[in-house]
């Protein structure tokens, strides 16, 4: 069986066409504010899609108290977790700030902020998947930016 | 707090996210999300039912 490769599949590497360079506050943007990137670029559909659904995974995981992540000494995993909540971009710096306020938030770093949430409550752990699910995703929409700014991608 | 809701929610949000940012197109966005919905509330359902017995 042959497979044939249609030439709009292959990347710009492939195909000898130059690749733009990163635009790093481009994507620091993008990070900061969910949405923005794409916004910039030009793709406004996708902008509000991704703004909307990334900011209605945070609120829903703040409304069943679920735990932002942040750094704790006796869970290395926590680290993961906080790695993940920080894709949120200002989403996540403004509820640490609610709840650290901003003298703990420089006090407490990097292991003693506090993340909120009700360990006992039936929504942590669901809420805490949401708020890392969102964050993630918005990891992956800075991804898309960069592919987008290098015309990698459409 | 209903989990079955929750798991809707969860998944109509990642499905419409996955939609918009791997297709181009309104046709290949909504098959690439009933696609993802739907994997994602069955089987969560059945890996849920499967559970059911474990403690």
């Amino acid at each position: 069986m042959t497979v044939v490769a249609k030439a709009h599949d292959k990347k710009p590497k492939e195909t000898g066409q130059a690749v733009e360079p990163v635009a790093y506050g481009l994507l620091a943007l993008a990070w900061f504010v969910p949405g923005l990137g794409h916004w910039v670029l030009g793709k406004k559909t996708r902008a509000v899609v991704f703004a909307s659904v990334i900011t209605a995974g945070f609120i829903t995981g703040l409304v069943l108290g679920g735990e932002l992540g942040v750094p704790k000494v006796e869970n290395p995993f926590s680290w993961l977790a906080t790695f993940a909540g920080m894709g949120n971009g200002v989403l996540y710096l403004v509820r640490l700030l609610w709840l650290n306020g901003l003298g703990g938030l420089f006090s407490g770093l990097p292991l003693g902020l506090v993340g909120g949430g009700d360990p006992v409550g039936a929504g942590f752990i669901y809420g805490k998947t949401f708020l890392i699910t969102a964050g993630l995703m918005n990891y992956l929409a800075v991804l898309d930016v960069s592919d987008i700014a290098r015309g990698v991608k459409e | 707090m209903d989990h079955f809701l929750l798991l809707i929610w969860h998944a109509l949000l990642i499905s419409v996210f996955f939609a918009f940012l791997w297709r181009n197109d309104a046709s290949g966005r909504r098959r690439l999300f009933l696609k993802t919905f739907l994997i994602m509330v069955v089987g969560g359902f059945l890996v849920g039912w499967l559970m059911f017995p474990f403690p």
